[in-house]
């Protein structure tokens, strides 16, 4: 067939090309779906042989559910989104329910059952994450529509940073007042939904200015160096990195709103001298930060001097630092097997330690699995904007991608004493609503841009 | 539950673990190394087309394209070889750009260029007009026509303004975006 008579009617040729083309990739992303439910299914049911040496079905029914979820995700991106990259939505199944399960783990050593359990809520929280990932998928059909709105999302993303700080709804949970709480039931950290509206401000701010941004300025020792008032919008972000450690006790969050940023303005100008002004914002205002907040210097004592035993009797000292990397030392390279190491002598092992957990009971070759699988799923994102066609998507994908990564880094430096820990969540694993949701929005997200991305075959605009 | 069973199990679910690692990493070979078969070109298109001259199919392309002088150097020395004609020119090869390297095979009928989704040639960047250019056959011979757009079309370095014959072999620039009809 050639190509005028369907240029003539396009209609038609939409519709035969649909049913003509085996939807290949949703076949391979099915196929690794399956393996990714039986992943799950055999930690839970593992997780109970090796804590209890017996079966129960409640949560292996409860996995089911979530598995059903993704499932209709799945569906869904037959019909919506055919093009979408296939390796996304298994990693962060698999993901997901290995945080699920190793919690789970932890409830069966707390002996917390029942709504208490953070299992249960956790699961709970996944099957939110989820339907918000479909309602995403199916309501933003095209990601340009946001381009639109770039400034409303910077707009949003303010006021949901500011939230927190509002009396009487904000809330104080260990130190950092970064939640809101409807009665006592309901809390939510909205500082990470409000990453996903940065990205989207940032992408958009920036496919908008980087012109100015790159080409305007002055060449000093090799680099070329912005003009002062191109500095702006750097110098802003900055700022308000700053405010959230101040004002919130939240480094982990700073730190990651502020390189998100300096990466996306990288990539969007191409210049180095961007990221050199970055890190040294980012040095000097840690330097002044650890010198002047008790509770930062803390933490970077906590990570210098970690093995003295002072520090590690001081309250808020390295005890719980140096209890997951006692874990992590006791799980050896293959793990002391699910279910039957301590890791809950850590406090906080669902969450800020999960990582250890992990690394206590699946070793070195399960870390190193879980390393992989998110070293995949940055790769792919980055990938989806590399290929993506227009530039507003090309830096919304590199942005929630690089998100994701820096979290990674953040919380696997800080459980393995890289860099100081500070309070994030490792994507997809640790206990938290609020990081669940946001992250399966990303995951949305990338799907829908690399949807668009993919670019037609050769014969494909013809044939 | 005995403890031999245990090992064997715990063993068997990192090696679970690991095969789905693998399994990703399997389903990433397509994109590391290409997919292997590609698309042959319609039959009529084919006939007569030697083996594809197009650069490497899969080779990274910079978002922006930098100043490639061996394009339009090369392609100038040929474009003496004659205007395209319905029966020397069957496919349309672009030579820079996000695209590059991809090939559509022309026909008889008009092929449309520009942003709009149901262009025959869709190319999403930010100098493209939604209806941008036409390439149609007149008196057997490929006429480019630009549809009033922003930014202009180039015929061999130079912006055309009425439907303009094309010769073999010759760049046309759309938006960031070069491209020429070959035999």
């Amino acid at each position: 067939m050639s190509a005028p008579s369907i240029v003539a009617d396009t209609s038609v040729i939409k519709t035969m090309r649909k049913l003509r083309i085996p939807q290949t990739e949703r076949n391979r992303e099915l196929a690794l779906l399956v393996v990714a439910f039986a992943v799950n299914v055999a930690m839970v049911l593992l997780v109970q042989l090796g804590a209890t040496g017996e079966i129960e079905t409640t949560l292996v029914s409860l996995t089911a559910t979530l598995a059903a979820l993704v499932f209709g995700l799945h569906i869904c991106l037959r019909y919506v989104a055919p093009k979408a990259d296939p390796l996304l939505l298994p990693i962060v199944t698999v993901l997901n329910g290995m945080g699920v399960a190793m919690i789970y783990r932890l409830d069966i050593a707390e002996g917390y059952t029942g709504w208490s359990a953070f299992s249960t809520r956790q699961i709970v929280w996944s099957a939110i994450a989820i339907i918000g990932a479909i309602t995403v998928i199916l309501v933003i059909r095209n990601h340009r529509v946001l381009f639109r709105y770039t400034y409303i999302f910077g707009f949003a993303a303010f006021v949901l940073l500011l939230l927190p700080l509002v009396p009487g709804l904000g809330r104080r949970v260990n130190g950092a007042q970064v939640w809101i709480g409807i009665g006592d039931f309901l809390t939510f950290q909205p500082g990470e939904v409000a990453k996903i509206a940065l990205a989207i401000f940032f992408a958009g701010y920036l496919v908008r200015t980087r012109d100015s941004l790159s080409l305007v300025g002055r060449r000093f020792l090799g680099v070329q160096l912005p003009r002062l008032r191109d500095l702006g919008p750097i110098v802003v972000v900055w700022a308000l990195s700053m405010g959230v450690i101040v004002f919130q006790r939240d480094l982990g969050t700073a730190l990651l709103y502020f390189g998100m940023f300096t990466v996306m303005i990288y990539v969007a100008t191409g210049r180095l001298s961007w990221v050199l002004i970055g890190l040294g914002l980012f040095g000097g205002g840690a330097a002044i930060a650890s010198q002047s907040l008790t509770y930062v210097n803390g933490r970077f004592n906590n990570w210098l001097d970690a093995f003295s035993q002072e520090i590690y009797d001081a309250q808020g000292g390295s005890f719980q630092l140096l209890q997951g990397i006692f874990g992590l030392a006791h799980g050896g390279l293959v793990g002391t097997g699910l279910g039957q190491g301590r890791p809950a002598i850590t406090p906080l092992a669902e969450s800020d330690y999960i990582i250890a957990s992990l690394g206590e009971e699946l070793g070195l070759a399960g870390i190193f699995a879980i390393l992989c699988l998110y070293l995949v799923f940055v790769g792919r994102g980055i990938r989806i904007g590399f290929l993506d066609g227009d530039d507003f998507g090309k830096l919304l994908a590199l942005g929630l991608a690089f998100t994701v990564a820096l979290q990674v880094f953040i919380m696997v430096g800080g459980v393995t004493r890289v860099i100081p820990l500070t309070g994030l969540t490792t994507p997809f694993l640790a206990a938290g609503g609020s990081s669940l949701v946001a992250n399966w929005i990303i995951v949305a997200l990338l799907l829908r841009v690399s949807d668009s991305a993919r670019p037609a075959r050769s014969g494909e605009a013809s044939s | 539950m005995s403890e031999l069973t245990l090992l064997v199990l715990r063993f068997g679910f990192l090696i679970l673990l690991w095969l789905f690692v693998l399994g990703v990493v399997y389903a990433l070979r397509a994109d590391l190394f290409g997919r292997g078969n590609r698309k042959p070109a319609p039959a009529n298109a084919a006939a007569s087309a030697p083996a594809p001259a197009a650069p490497a199919p899969s080779r990274p392309t910079p978002a922006r394209p930098t100043a490639n002088p061996t394009a339009a150097t090369v392609t100038v020395n040929r474009s003496r070889t004659g205007n395209a004609t319905a029966s020397n020119a069957n496919r349309l090869v672009i030579v820079q750009g996000p695209r590059e390297g991809q090939e559509i095979p022309l026909g008889t009928g008009p092929l449309t260029i520009g942003r709009s989704a149901d262009s025959s040639l869709v190319l999403r960047d930010d100098y493209t007009s939604t209806h941008h250019a036409r390439l149609l056959q007149w008196n057997e011979e490929w006429m480019i026509q630009d549809l009033g757009s922003t930014n202009g079309t180039f015929l061999d370095g130079k912006r055309i303004g009425s439907p303009t014959q094309v010769p073999l072999h010759t760049p046309i620039k759309v938006g960031q975006t070069v491209f020429e009809l070959r035999g």
